[in-house]
């Protein structure tokens, strides 16, 4: 099995910087394709999610740890860079990076907090920090405005480069530009990480913690290093929310923004990286096609991820294997053939 | 402010007896599956329609809709075995099922939803307004009069269960043990199945006691089961003493925060004091033998 695979990969290495092109181009063409403005803020709002969906897979797919509160961290990097943007006058990029550091800080903290603790009670804890960071923002009224909100928010400031127009990110188009490079440049990162002996790490601690630690692995400090990269993100994706959508509230990150972030997760496929970027795509884009049927498209939510845990637990990578293997299966044979 | 601290206990121990009701059926269900079942809360907000719909549509009896709920409760329980742990259970994945059961909780929100509609119904019971006057100016209407009756005998009548029947030392031994139980000539399948339905009739129960307490909406149930979880990890999962104890304990924790420091802080206060139990005592208020997840 694993020589197979080890196999397989190394054929794919190869295909695997054509897809990264195919991917770049994709996303340069997009708003090219999309033009009205409606359709340019879904595309935003996917990449956002793919933000999130790939950082809580890192967390729950690769150190298999179920954290209910990827909404906090998401939360609190959008409140992060923005309190320190309007109250303290940061430059927008330096608070940028102070969101992503703040929200990897608080993931490391609460699972330093929560290290003991294993399935169940880690998602019971999660969804606690969840509970508490959203009451926080809530009645924190001096700070955050409690539920009135913060209004008028500022998009990015805009680039100019000499010798080239300037680069205003009220332009939908190049706010989707800035916010699917950041998305492509996190899920590179991820990526390497779970490429490269981490990633095996990781797996082995979620596979099983007490012989990963009979192997000299310290299991502690890398769930912690696992949660920090998965929140750190987080915190970015709410930096570029706040700084898109101009207004935050509370409710925006509510516990069930948390699971909406989980069903793109487990729909796309839990433990691969593509797997949640196609469920963040699906989940955000299906939605907005069902929207003329009101209330139901969130029943549907709900269906799909019940019915893919029930009959379909690899989400939509599974998917794409079996209907590989049923179409593709005469071409290997024919391969393996040849090969003899 | 004699008077105020017992009309809060009584409060509290209104809602305690509640969150106890709805917290018993988590642990029940964790002590014998070490699972959690999300769709709980909609159990709860169900209970509380199937209360109100009965009363008020139908013009029935309010301690009879409490009845009805309960039964309501029950068929729920039964499904969501039967359709979601039930067939999970073969693969002994640890996480999946609540994952599952969370699709079934967004699903049933959001159906409510679409039929009854986001704006709050009043779900006004006809004893809420009867007021008994007790000594020191303090008072209880006779609808918290029925609350904490019904939710004291239920939960009698639950640990006698579970103590002095067959069955509930059936139940007993497959919580601590569910090969071994099976062994011995339990059908672990069917008591697994009982649980969740005498989990989900108390959550129905519950529910049809809430509903007149609570902003009656299809989210209704979302905010008592958090509190819930909070109650069962304080209380310690699956010990049913300690939930009884830890709901109780919340339930007046919150009644004095409200009136002492400010409405919108109780939740926080609640899941602070859930963080902190997780810090430095995660196998509960009363200590017992499950330390494979700590």
């Amino acid at each position: 099995m694993s020589s197979g695979g080890g196999l397989a990969l190394a054929g794919q290495s190869g295909n695997r910087r054509w897809w990264l092109f195919v991917a770049a181009v994709v996303i340069a063409a997009l708003p090219l394709v999309f033009q009205d403005s409606y359709w340019r803020t879904n595309l935003i709002v996917c990449a956002i999610n793919i933000m999130l969906a790939i950082g809580l897979d890192f967390i729950l797919g690769y150190a298999g740890q179920l954290n209910l509160g990827h909404s906090a961290f998401y939360g609190i990097g959008a409140y992060a860079s923005t309190l320190l943007i309007m109250k303290l006058g940061v430059p927008f990029w330096m608070a940028f990076v102070c969101a992503v550091v703040l929200s990897g800080a608080a993931g490391m903290a609460l699972s330093i907090f929560a290290v003991r603790l294993r399935g169940h009670y880690l998602a019971i804890a999660s969804l606690g920090f969840a509970v508490i960071v959203h009451q926080v923002l809530l009645n924190w009224i001096s700070l955050t405005q409690g539920p009135l909100g913060i209004y008028a928010i500022k998009p990015p400031p805009d680039i100019a480069l000499p010798g080239l127009p300037v680069i205003s990110f009220g332009n939908t188009a190049n706010m989707f530009y800035l916010v699917a490079a950041f998305a492509f440049l996190f899920y590179l990162l991820l990526d390497q990480l779970v490429r490269s002996p981490i990633g095996e790490t990781l797996t082995a601690i979620r596979e099983d913690e007490v012989s990963a630690a009979s192997f000299g692995i310290n299991c502690t400090a890398w769930k912690v290093f696992a949660f920090g990269v998965g929140s750190a993100i987080a915190g970015a994706a709410g930096a570029f929310y706040a700084s898109f959508v101009g207004t935050l509230v509370p409710d925006a990150f509510i516990i069930t923004e948390s699971f909406t972030i989980l069903a793109m997760v487990i729909v796309g496929g839990m433990g691969t990286l593509i797997g949640p970027v196609w469920g963040a795509i699906l989940l955000t884009v299906l939605p907005e096609l069902l929207r003329g049927f009101g209330d139901l498209r969130l029943v549907l939510y709900g269906a799909a991820l019940t019915l893919v845990v029930l009959f379909l637990p690899g989400g939509l990578v599974q998917a794409v294997q079996i209907l590989r293997a049923r179409f593709g299966l005469l071409r290997t044979a024919g391969d393996a053939g040849m090969r003899r | 402010m004699l008077t105020i601290v017992l009309q809060q206990g009584i409060n509290g121990i209104v809602f305690g007896s509640l969150y106890v009701l709805v917290a018993l059926g988590l642990t029940l269900i964790y002590g014998v599956l070490v699972q959690i079942n999300f769709a709980h809360a909609d159990i709860v907000t169900i209970g509380a329609f199937a209360a109100y719909f009965f009363t008020f549509l139908f013009g029935g009896n309010y301690l009879v809709s409490i009845g009805i709920a309960l039964m309501v409760g029950a068929a729920l329980g039964w499904l969501v075995n039967a359709t979601i742990f039930a067939p999970l259970r073969e693969r002994g994945s640890e996480l999946l099922p609540l994952i599952a059961t969370i699709g079934v909780s967004i699903l049933l929100q959001n159906a409510m939803l679409l039929w009854f509609g986001p704006i709050p119904y009043a779900f006004d019971s006809p004893y809420s307004n009867e007021v008994i006057r007790l000594g020191g100016g303090t008072f209880i209407t006779w609808q918290n009069l029925i609350i904490i009756g019904v939710s004291a005998v239920t939960i009698a009548l639950l640990y006698a269960f579970m103590k002095f029947t067959m069955m509930g030392k059936a139940l007993r031994a497959v919580a601590q043990d569910r090969e071994t139980a099976g062994l011995m000539g339990i059908n672990p399948n069917q008591l697994i199945m009982l649980t969740f339905v005498i989990a989900s009739a108390l959550a129905g129960m519950g529910g049809a006691m809430l509903g007149p307490i609570l902003v009656l909406t299809p989210f209704a149930g979302t905010s008592v089961i958090v509190k819930a979880f909070a109650i069962v990890i304080i209380g310690g999962f699956g010990n049913v003493e300690g939930t009884i104890i830890a709901g109780l304990a919340v339930g007046l924790v919150e009644s004095f925060a409200t009136q002492l420091v400010n409405p919108g802080l109780t939740d926080l206060i609640v899941f602070t004091l859930l963080l902190l139990m997780l810090a430095f005592r995660p196998t509960g208020l009363i200590a017992e033998k499950r330390e494979e997840n700590v």
